[in-house]
């Protein structure tokens, strides 16, 4: 709620479609179809939790979204517009580098090793996207990095570099760095996996008030709770396919499919 | 030190007196760290004796040469070389490094196959390959491939002996530079340039702002070495009569037949130049290797002499549980 400016965003280029729109997604990695036709729409405002066993194409997915995977068939079109793509006289484009670098900006991504930038102070990773890409002004930048930190709960550490500070600090850092470009769409992609069992907490309390405040966000985590508490709508998926999806409550304490049920039961 | 009695309840765990501790142990004796000191100082001293009484050293004709105004000249022109062919080698080596690296597989085994070539043969035959370039070619032109010349040189007068030695140490060094700024490169996680792409960086800027940056850790120190092993590479081009600092000795001796004083100037400056570079690398090595350094024991408690009735620590007595 404190920094409403960096959501104003999102509204922007959307318009009242979907913020993220994905149709029959298919990739595959060699022989292996890693993504047997995905299809996802996520509205502005929504979280949207992604379950599903180790292999079964989740966090694969959440890259292609932003282009870290180029997909093979389908299409994904992120505020109305396709990532890596362009329409020109009725076909799609690869867009170049440049184009796709401003597009990739406007998607927020939080990694599972967080990859923060080891050279770097706390600062210097926040404000590199927007100064050094948008080519905002500094103190500008430098004022709502302050604020972002202060969101995530670290005030006062812009100084410190990354391998002074413990998984659950870095990975805050890394959330405000995604946060810094202002985006329409964050990605989490496994953001508590890598982190010590203690430390899992403060940065699900950090995701679960960004889904308050009305962030749009797509979450591939094992985390059950979290998808209880902030998801608007929880997708099982597995072999490369959604199996199923719905509130929370629904695929969680009611699924339909005997996957999810055989997933779930190992949480209980 | 006496061993004080157990009462009766309190039964001793060991029958060692409570005091014992592992810093009055006496120390187990090393006699083969002495001999091997003994033998040691035995040669040095063997050597200094050796250096001042051998007259043929002619210390007087090795300090009337030293800074005698040929030999700077050579040392010059040893300095210049060392600067020029590393400054080609590391432009050169970022070149197939990248190639090295690309997705392009014509890149990269054109790449592969310059680095297997220069590694492969002795920098001394490709210094004399190049000094007979001529021989191969008789002429270089500038124009289009396949197509009409513009310029036509003839090689013989292009190909200076200091140009051989330009070519021929700076594209040798090409090759290994490729090596240390590839290892590099790879050291970066891949993780820093998909965080890069997702905050909207371009290749160019990721290269640049979040690789190049972690990857000189790991490039700079050897580079620093190759630096070294370059100002001593330099000592080859005196094959193709390049008056660098071994050739100007030599060209004073083949006249004075004073072989070894002036063998002695030569190493001399050789010395001096890399003892600077070393000092220089290794505060470079100390900057980028912060923490786990070792600690180094001195020569006496290598000998294990240990000053005797060193005071005691105050003995722990607080927080002791029975």
């Amino acid at each position: 709620m404190t920094s409403a400016t960096t959501l104003d965003r999102s509204a922007g280029a959307a318009g009242s479609g979907p913020v993220l729109d994905a149709r029959g997604v298919h990739k595959s990695f060699g022989h292996l179809e890693v993504l047997q036709g995905i299809d996802l729409q996520i509205a502005k405002g929504e979280t949207v939790v992604i379950l599903g066993p180790s292999g079964s194409g989740k966090s694969t997915f959440l890259r292609c979204i932003n282009l870290l995977e180029t997909l093979d068939a389908g299409r994904i079109q992120v505020g109305g517009r396709d990532v890596g793509y362009e329409v020109r006289k009725g076909r799609l484009h690869e867009l170049a580098p440049a184009e796709l670098a401003r597009r990739r900006a406007d998607i927020g991504m939080v990694f599972q090793h967080f990859n923060l930038f080891p050279h770097l102070n706390v600062l210097q990773n926040i404000i590199e996207g927007p100064v050094g890409v948008r080519g905002q002004n500094r103190a500008e930048a430098i004022r709502t990095a302050q604020s972002l930190l202060e969101r995530v709960g670290l005030s006062g550490r812009e100084k410190s570099y990354p391998r002074q500070l413990s998984g659950g600090q870095q990975q805050r850092v890394a959330i405000a760095r995604a946060l810094a470009m202002q985006p329409q769409l964050m990605l989490f992609d496994e953001p508590t996996s890598a982190l010590d069992p203690e430390l899992v907490g403060e940065v699900l309390a950090t995701m679960r008030d960004l889904a308050n405040e009305g962030l749009t966000m797509a979450v591939v985590t094992h985390e059950i709770s979290f998808a209880r508490e902030a998801a608007d709508r929880v997708v099982f998926m597995d072999k490369g396919v959604i199996v199923e999806q719905g509130p929370p409550a629904q695929v969680l304490d009611n699924p339909q499919h005997e996957r999810t049920k055989a997933f779930l039961a190992r949480f209980l | 030190m006496t061993v004080t009695a157990t009462t009766g309840s309190q039964q001793a765990v060991t029958q060692d007196p409570p005091e014992l501790d592992v810093k009055d142990a006496s120390r187990r004796p090393h006699p083969w760290r002495w001999i091997g000191a003994g033998v040691v100082l035995v040669l040095l001293a063997m050597l200094v004796n050796m250096l001042i009484t051998n007259e043929n050293f002619e210390w007087d004709v090795v300090f009337a040469w030293l800074t005698a105004e040929s030999i700077m000249k050579g040392l010059g022109v040893t300095l210049l070389l060392t600067v020029i062919a590393m400054v080609i080698g590391i432009v050169l080596g970022v070149l197939l490094a990248v190639c090295r690296l690309s997705a392009n597989p014509l890149l990269s085994s054109t790449a592969n196959a310059y680095i297997w070539f220069f590694r492969g043969t002795p920098t001394l035959v490709q210094l004399i390959f190049f000094y007979n370039l001529s021989a191969l070619m008789p002429e270089i032109s500038l124009g289009i491939p396949f197509g009409p010349e513009f310029v036509v040189f003839e090689t013989n007068t292009l190909i200076t002996p200091m140009l051989a030695a330009i070519l021929g140490l700076g594209l040798n060094e090409g090759a290994y530079m490729a090596e240390i700024v590839r290892g590099g490169l790879l050291s970066v996680d891949h993780g820093q340039r998909e965080a890069g792409a997702a905050i909207g960086m371009t290749d160019r800027r990721i290269m640049r702002r979040i690789v190049l940056p972690q990857a000189m850790r790991f490039i700079v120190p050897p580079t620093g070495n190759q630096v070294i092993s370059m100002v001593k590479a330099t000592a080859l081009v005196s094959v193709i009569a390049l008056a660098d600092l071994l050739y100007t000795v030599q060209a004073i001796y083949n006249r004075t037949f004073e072989t070894i004083p002036m063998l002695i100037v030569a190493c001399v400056w050789y010395l001096i130049i890399t003892s600077i570079l070393y000092v220089v690398q290794s505060r470079i090595e100390n900057h980028y290797s912060r923490g786990d350094r070792h600690q180094r024991t001195s020569f006496w408690d290598f000998l294990r002499i240990r000053p005797k009735g060193r005071p005691t620590p105050p003995a722990v007595t607080e927080g002791v549980t029975a």
